[in-house]
């Protein structure tokens, strides 16, 4: 699925900073894999890029077997539209728009007419228990609400691969169980999932773990989340 | 693209921006709403002035006799030099001269009913009445007809008119006979004219009183010309022609005085000197304004754009194409400034109706002892309105694109971490 080959992306700034130092790295269709290091150890950055929010310098990837590289705006978000779905660690809902209006919007890009599209998104919302909470705005919902909103409009165009940046960053620990109980189970139906995360608790939950450190992977780590009782505290 | 969603999602966006919406909007109006102020004022001015010299033509001379200052070949100064019939000769002689148009002067008394007014008449041509520009209020003015049958009619000012029917009780003098100095005339139109005082003015056929009155020398002559276009030529004729009627007269040619030739195609040329300097007023303050209206327009929708850097980014994470962002950027502020500059467009004119109606009905405006208008129809050519507005449409949109170019440029990561 993702498939990343002497990746390199320097930041040039006043001061250069040479962000990820040549990232080789294979996430296999459906697996899901945490991305963990310290704050500045460039996983943040190396996920923008497989979301190709960010571009990069050197090397090649490949996503669904096509090549990322030097691509227009409009085939990029074309690749983020039909392939990727994104969940923030700040949700990055539109605050003038409802739950419902916020899950639909990928389907908006589509050219899906608006009575399917907010069929579709209603489909989602209720699987997350957000029924009733469809024409509330973003403001009106708690954090994992957003987080299952943001969720919802991840999953409702049935990518290929969901893209997770701190997921629970912003939510208490009950939360975090519940969502990542959510991602697990999304990741169950067979979409592939990328997880980045500063949190060992989080990670356990995951098949592999990639340890990044200053701009390189340290080791990647496989493991098994069925041993871990996620119903405990997380973290 | 311009599909229902389309429109929805940008009156949204609208909706949800209420206080900004309702500032940018704000001054879009505004900006209109007083360069149409503005131009309509200018405009009232403009048509006041111009009004008090409706059907007057400008190919025209008027030749007053004066008295002398300088003395001349033996003769004293203070010479009181009347024009005669070798005038009208010399002028019917000169190439430039189109039509002359003695002004043959009587003074008298009106006697209509039991009422008598004291009345100045004038034995003028028809062609006067635009070497003058005489309002006609009622009936006509003399006419070609009136001038072959040297018939005994006259045409009399307004407030001879009016008080006439006051004591009379009729409720019109048309086709009244009336009595000057004995004689029966038969009154065919009411002048707006300018009443001096308690004395009529009254205009009858140049014919008729040329036969009633061996009048053979004249106060005023009037004429109309033809290829003195500029300035130049009409300073260059007026000169000429004094010195021709000063030799004829045996003064000097130099005397400031003798006779006074007075040319309007100068004077209106003088007018129209001042209004075109009006004018560019006008046009560069109402340009000024339309430039305020733009930078306000432009810095608003810079904003407006930076606010949205966040969304942007969202959307474009969510595979928004540049195109659909650039496009509804643009659409908002095309269908902001095109609403709001609507109505500052409505507001500005309907004022400016509503002050017209208002003057209109209440007579303000013009000074009705005078018969002069100094503000008439203070509105504005509606073709000149809609396209100050399409200007600052278009200048709107033009704002509104730059920015939103460069937020469509920035990478989707960086517009999302904007703050």
């Amino acid at each position: 699925m993702i498939k990343l080959e002497n990746i390199n992306k320097t930041y040039f700034g006043a001061q250069p900073l040479h962000v990820l130092k040549g990232i080789n790295l294979n996430v296999e269709e459906g697996e899901l894999v945490s991305i963990m290091g310290a704050s500045g150890s460039g996983k943040s950055t190396l996920l923008n890029i497989i979301g190709i929010l960010d571009n990069y310098d050197d090397g090649d990837y490949y996503l669904a077997g096509k090549l990322v590289k030097n691509l227009s705006e409009n085939q990029a978000a074309e690749f983020r539209n039909k392939l990727i779905g994104f969940i923030f660690q700040s949700f990055n809902l539109i605050p003038f728009k409802t739950a419902l209006e916020n899950v639909a919007l990928p389907l908006f890009y589509q050219g899906v007419n608006r009575k399917k599209r907010n069929m579709m998104a209603m489909e989602y919302l209720e699987r997350f228990g957000l029924k009733n909470w469809a024409d509330h705005y973003p403001n009106e919902l708690s954090g994992g609400q957003k987080q299952r909103v943001s969720i919802a409009r991840a999953l409702v165009t049935s990518p290929k691969l969901i893209l997770a940046d701190e997921p629970t960053g912003a939510l208490d620990s009950k939360t975090s169980a519940e969502v990542m109980q959510i991602l697990r189970e999304v990741n169950a139906t067979g979409i592939t999932m990328v997880v980045v995360t500063h949190e060992r608790g989080i990670a356990n939950l995951t098949r592999k773990i990639v340890h990044l450190k200053d701009g390189l992977i340290e080791s990647i780590e496989e493991n098994d989340p069925d041993k871990m009782d996620f119903t405990k505290e997380i973290k | 693209m311009f599909n229902r969603d389309f429109w929805s999602e940008i009156f949204m966006a609208l909706r949800r921006n209420k206080l900004r919406t309702i500032l940018t909007g704000f001054a879009i109006s505004w900006g209109i709403f007083m360069l149409i102020i503005l131009l309509s004022a200018g405009n009232g001015l403009k048509n006041g002035v111009n009004s008090n010299f409706a059907d007057r033509i400008n190919n025209t001379y008027t030749i007053w006799s004066s008295s002398t200052e300088l003395p001349y070949k033996g003769h004293k100064a203070g010479r009181y030099i009347m024009l005669n019939n070798k005038d009208i000769q010399l002028l019917e002689s000169l190439y430039q001269v189109e039509e002359v148009s003695p002004v043959l002067s009587k003074g008298g008394t009106l006697v209509f009913g039991e009422k008598s007014r004291n009345v100045n008449m004038e034995g003028v041509k028809p062609i006067f009445k635009n070497i003058e520009g005489i309002k006609i209020v009622e009936g006509r003015f003399i006419n070609e007809n009136d001038m072959k049958n040297k018939l005994k009619v006259v045409v009399i000012d307004k407030n001879t008119s009016e008080e006439l029917m006051r004591v009379s009780g009729e409720t019109s003098m048309i086709g009244k006979t009336v009595y000057i100095n004995d004689l029966s005339f038969i009154v065919v139109g009411v002048s707006k004219g300018m009443a001096f005082g308690e004395m009529g003015q009254c205009f009858a056929p140049y014919s008729t009183i040329r036969a009633l009155y061996n009048v053979n020398e004249y106060y005023q002559l009037t004429f109309t010309t033809k290829g003195l276009d500029t300035k130049e030529e009409n300073e260059v004729f007026a000169k000429e022609l004094k010195k021709k009627i000063a030799t004829l007269h045996e003064f000097s040619p130099d005397d400031q005085r003798g006779v006074w030739i007075e040319s309007q195609m100068i004077n209106s040329l003088e007018t129209m000197k001042i209004f075109n300097t009006i004018n560019i007023f006008i046009w560069i303050i109402g340009i000024a304004m339309l430039i305020s209206g733009v930078v306000g327009v432009s810095n608003i929708m810079r904003i407006t754009v930076k606010e949205r850097t966040n969304e942007i980014g969202i959307r474009k994470a969510l595979g928004a194409k540049p195109r659909s962002i650039l496009l509804s950027i643009v659409m908002e502020s095309l269908v902001i400034t095109t609403i709001f500059g609507y109505i500052g467009m409505i507001c500005g004119v309907g004022v400016m109706e509503i002050v017209n109606s208002i003057m209109e009905a209440s007579g303000a405006g013009t000074n009705a002892e005078m018969g002069m208008s100094v503000f008439v129809n203070p509105t504005v050519d509606i073709s000149i309105v809609i396209s100050a507005t399409l200007v600052l449409i278009v200048s709107g949109v033009a704002a509104g694109f730059a920015p939103a170019w460069n937020s469509v440029k920035v990478k989707p990561i960086e517009a999302m971490n904007y703050r």
